[in-house]
This record gives structure tokens, sequence and C-alpha cells, in this order.
């Protein structure tokens, strides 16, 4: 299997090319074109007017993590430590204790995510067995005045709703 | 010296010291929606006072503020503080002075006294210019030498070889114009501009002098180190060049500066090559006669054009996103209202002149007005140039910089002449 090869056009070879003052000319009558035509009217800009329209977030988009919990409200987590061993940023830190709810033997005591350290590189998440870990809130502003509020605890993490239906998240390939 | 000698000795010194001055908001707010718009962005304008945005001006109030307001550093390792502290003030200096021989209108005659329209009364015009805008660059050398910083020194070593090698085909461009022209004097210059070739174009310099005119533009951007001749900054490869080590205010002021030498160069590209103040086909003699009919002419023409601008803002003085009691369309209504009052303002005087005695001191007071803004018109169009080129066009390698000035502009400037001189030698 030979490889393809594509000749691309050398450009700026011509003299009309090397004389500058055309070619300059039709890039001149290029922008002033983009220019006009939001100045006329500047609805046609392709921006987005942030603070106030935010972004659609895919179901696939990594946002701020949250536990998920089993039906009954007991949480899904059962503190194997796989998350907190996988974090190549080693911002989560578990404490396991003892589960008395019949689900497994263990149950995580204290789950704390540093977002100041997170990556969000979504390794947790691949490496939850039980799924009890998502990244799927549709949280991408993540702002606060001091560096306590950003280690999110237990109870903030189960608090935390999805944005998606379970179909959806399903539909993502997650 | 009579009472309106002094006045006018005092308004025509206000003009050339606080137009450019007052054109640096214009020119900072011009290239940087400018800019917005050219790559398709809305640019800055969501600073505003009480909702007010301006259409983005009031940011320019808010970097002012900022920069005043910022520490002033002197690094330890500046060894001569009074270079480093006054080399951007040569820079602001030079520039704000340079514009001070541009005629901003064509003498005025009252009372059969004539009074020069320019800041300072004296002849040599663009001799002035090219010495003062050759000076300015040292400034950016001081500013560089004295930063005691590898890229400043770099920045300001960059300017000077730049300087060296546009000045010539500049200077070449004004003496193939000076032949076409017979003075110096930048009046005499735009009072012939105001003639007609064959009777029916207007006697431009960028029609009798095309290429003079390339020339002396590109050379221009050099001069004012713009894109794409801004080596001297250069920030992909020197930081910032020879601001790198200035802060707060003085910063501000080598970019004020930057902008004033902006506008003074407009403003002599509009004097030597655009007719200056000179309106196309209306001579200052012919306006003085007919100043009733242009005035009655404006009187209509005033509204009409208030009526698009009234259905522009408010087209794009909205909010586009769905909003209840978008603040935006009250804003825009009140800019409207203002706007209206201004043409009306504006209507009376034009209808005090029509009531006034034709050929009179009002006729010759409003054929200076009306060529002070023609004339700061076409300034403003020239400097939207400017940004035009600079949002268009990358920056050059310094290599090709030097080989354009030297084997393309310079030959081409001195063909120029001998080809200019042998027309006028021919024709006269």
């Amino acid at each position: 299997m030979s490889a393809k090869v594509k000749t691309l056009e050398r450009k700026g070879s011509s003299l009309a090319e090397k004389i500058y003052f055309v070619e300059i000319f039709k890039g001149m009558a290029t922008t002033f074109g983009h220019f006009w035509r939001n100045l006329l009217d500047n609805s046609n800009l392709y921006v987005r007017h942030y603070p106030e329209v935010e972004p659609e977030i895919p179901v696939r988009w990594r946002g701020r993590h949250r536990l998920t919990s089993h039906e009954d409200g007991t949480v899904k987590c059962v503190a194997c430590f796989m998350c907190q061993t996988n974090c190549p940023a080693e911002c989560i830190s578990i404490e396991a204790g003892e589960r008395l709810d019949d689900k497994a033997e263990k149950m995580p005591v204290k789950f704390n995510i540093d977002l100041l350290e997170c990556i969000y590189c979504g390794y947790c998440v691949e490496a939850c067995p039980l799924d009890a870990i998502r990244m799927d809130t549709g949280i991408y502003s993540v702002t606060d005045n001091n560096r306590e509020s950003f280690v999110l605890g237990l109870e903030e993490l189960l608090q935390t709703p999805g944005a998606f239906s379970e179909e959806e998240y399903k539909k993502g390939g997650a | 010296m009579s009472l309106l000698d002094i006045l006018l000795v005092a308004i025509r010194v206000a003009f050339a010291a606080f137009v450019p001055l007052c054109f640096i908001a214009v020119c900072v707010w011009m290239e940087r929606r400018g800019a917005g718009f050219f790559q398709d962005r809305a640019g800055p304008n969501r600073a505003n006072i009480f909702g007010f945005r301006a259409a983005g001006l009031v940011q320019n109030l808010a970097d002012g503020a900022k920069l005043f307001f910022k520490e002033d550093v002197i690094s330890d390792h500046i060894q001569h503080k009074f270079y480093f502290v006054i080399a951007p003030l040569i820079v602001f200096f030079t520039a704000v002075v340079s514009f001070a021989v541009v005629p901003f209108a064509d003498t005025l005659v009252l009372n059969g006294k004539s009074y020069i329209m320019q800041g300072i009364p004296i002849d040599i015009g663009i001799l002035w210019f090219l010495a003062l805008a050759g000076f300015g660059v040292y400034g950016i050398i001081l500013a560089g030498w004295s930063s005691t910083n590898k890229y400043g020194l770099l920045g300001s070593l960059r300017s000077t070889a730049q300087v060296i090698s546009y000045e010539i085909p500049m200077g070449l461009a004004i003496v193939s114009l000076l032949v076409v022209y017979g003075t110096v004097n930048l009046n005499g210059m735009a009072q012939f501009q105001g003639q007609l070739l064959f009777g029916f174009i207007p006697m431009w310099g960028i029609i009798l002098q095309p290429v003079g005119f390339l020339i002396f533009v590109i050379a221009a951007f050099a001069e004012t180190n713009r894109t794409p001749f801004d080596l001297a900054e250069g920030e992909s490869e020197i930081v910032a060049g020879f601001h790198v080590e200035y802060s707060a205010m003085k910063f501000a002021i080598f970019f004020m500066g930057e902008y004033i030498a902006m506008f003074a160069s407009s403003a002599i590209i509009v004097t030597l090559y655009f007719g200056g103040y000179q309106i196309p086909f209306l001579s200052t003699d012919t306006l003085i006669t007919y100043a009733k009919p242009v005035a009655f002419l404006l009187m209509l023409g005033l509204p009409a054009g208030m009526y698009f601008f009234a259905g522009w803002i408010r087209k794009n003085n909205v909010s586009h996103y769905p909003r209840k009691n978008d603040p935006r369309v009250y804003e825009g209504n009140i800019y409207i209202k203002g706007f209206w009052g201004l043409v009306i303002l504006l209507e009376l005087i034009l209808f005090a002149i029509l009531l006034c005695k034709s050929g009179g001191a009002a006729a010759h007071i409003f054929v200076v007005l009306l060529q002070i803004c023609t004339f700061l018109m076409k300034v403003t169009m020239m400097i939207f140039v400017y940004i035009w080129v600079r949002w268009t066009l990358p920056r050059f390698r310094y290599d090709q910089l030097q080989k354009i000035g030297w084997q393309v502009l310079l030959p081409a400037a001195l063909l120029n002449i001998f080809i200019t001189s042998a027309f006028v030698v021919a024709l006269s």
C-alpha cells in the first residue's frame, strides 16, 4: 500500500504576488467585508454573549464531580479506593468506614475532592467499578473567594444532581 | 493686537494641542472595536456608567483610570533613571508638536485681516514634520537603551534601523511632491489641491503622485511603528520591545504617544495627498460665495442622515439574546434623542447662517468650520486605514523589511522623482 502524495500548489511565486500590492488589496477587501457586515448588523458576530447566554454542555463533557446513590438514597460508593489510586492529580482522598445497610462491606466516611488539584481527566469515572462517581453535573464554572471552599465533601458530592437523564447518559457512551 | 487676534491665536493653539489628545480616545476605541468587527467578535463593549456604554467608549475611561492608579515601577537595575523617565515624554511630546504645522482650515479672513489656521504659524511645514517625526524615534531608542534589558535594546535597535531605512524613501517621496507643488508650506499645498485637473478631477496629491503616495504611506506606517512594520514591539519575539520595562502611566504615555503619532501622520497624509481641508469640487472661494446654498443643502442632508443613523442605533443597540425590558433599547432611545437634539442645534446654526449677509464674516467662519469638519473626517478615515491594515497584514520579517526599504522603495522613489521632474519641466 503506497502512501498517497498530495502536492500542494505553492503560492507567492508569480510576479503579481511578488509585487504584494494586489494581494494586499485583496486581503484588505476580505477583512473589510467582515467589518462592514458586522458594523451594519452586529447580530452577525460569531461570539456568544457569555455570562448571559451559556454554552450548551454535551453529555460526555467532564464537569464537576458528583457521587451517585442507590434508589433508596444510600451511597453507591463502597470505598474501594480505585479512583483515589487512579487519580493522576491526587486530588481525591477517601476515608473508609464500616457499612451497616447491607449493601456492601464498606462505605466512605469522608470523600474529599480538591477541585484546585483536579485536572478533570475523568480517570476516576473510568476506574469506578460501581458507577458511583460521575462528572455529568454540567457545572463548568467553578469559582469562589477562598481555597477551602474548593474542597468538596461527601455531602456536597452526593447532593449535586446530574444534569442529564439516565438514558442520555448511557447513550453518551460513558 | 486686538482682542480678536488673541482669541484666534488661543483657538488655533488649543485646537492643535487638544484635538490630537481627544483623538487618542477615538483612535483607541476605533482600534479595539474595529479589531473586534474585523475578527467577527464584539470588542470591548461592556464597561458602562449607569448602563450607558456609549458603544464601548466608556472602556477608555476604565482603562485610563486603571493605568493611572497602577504602581509605577522603576526597577533597581536601571542606571539612567533620568533617560528612562524622559523617553516616553519625548515620544509623546514630539507626536503632539508634529501636528502643530498642519493646517486644519484655509486662511480665515476677518475684517480684511487674515488668520492662519494652524498651531504654529511657520512656513517650513513639511520639514518640521519630518524633523519631529524623526526625533520621536529618539524616545524609543532611549527607552530601549535605558531599560538595561535585552528585549528593550533589541526593540530599539530594530526601531533605529527601521527609521534610517524608511526616512529616506519618505523624504524622497516628499521631494517629488515638492516638485509638483512648488512649496514646503502645508497650507500652500492644501490650496494647490483645491484646483481642478482638466476642469473636473480634484487636483489631489494622490492623483498627481500615485507612486509617491504609496511610498509615503508605507514609510509613514514604518515611522509610526504600526503593523506590518511594528518590529520594535514584536510581541512574539521580544515580548514588548522597547517598552518592556515600562508600567502604569509611563507605559500609557508611550501608548498615547503612539496614537497621537498615528493621528499626526494621518493628518500629514491627508494634507499632502488627500487635499487637506479641501472639499472636493468646492474651493474656499466657491464655498464663501455659495455659503447659503451649501448651508441649505446641509440643512436638508442632516436630518436625512440622522434618520438612517437612528435606524442603525435602533437595530444594533439591543441585547442579542432574549431579555425582558431590554435596558439597551432604552439606552439606544436616549442616544437617538440626544443625536436628534444635536441635529436640531446644528439646524438652528445653519438657519442663522442663512439669515446672515452673504459673503460676510459669518460666511467666512462657516466655511472654516466646514473645512475643519472635512479635515477631521478625512483624518478619521485615514486612521481607519491604519487600523484596517493592522488587522489585515501580518508583521514583516526583519530582512524583508530592510529589503523592501532599500531595494524596492528607494529605487521607486528615485525613479518617481525623475519622472515627475521630467513631466513638470515638459509641462511648464
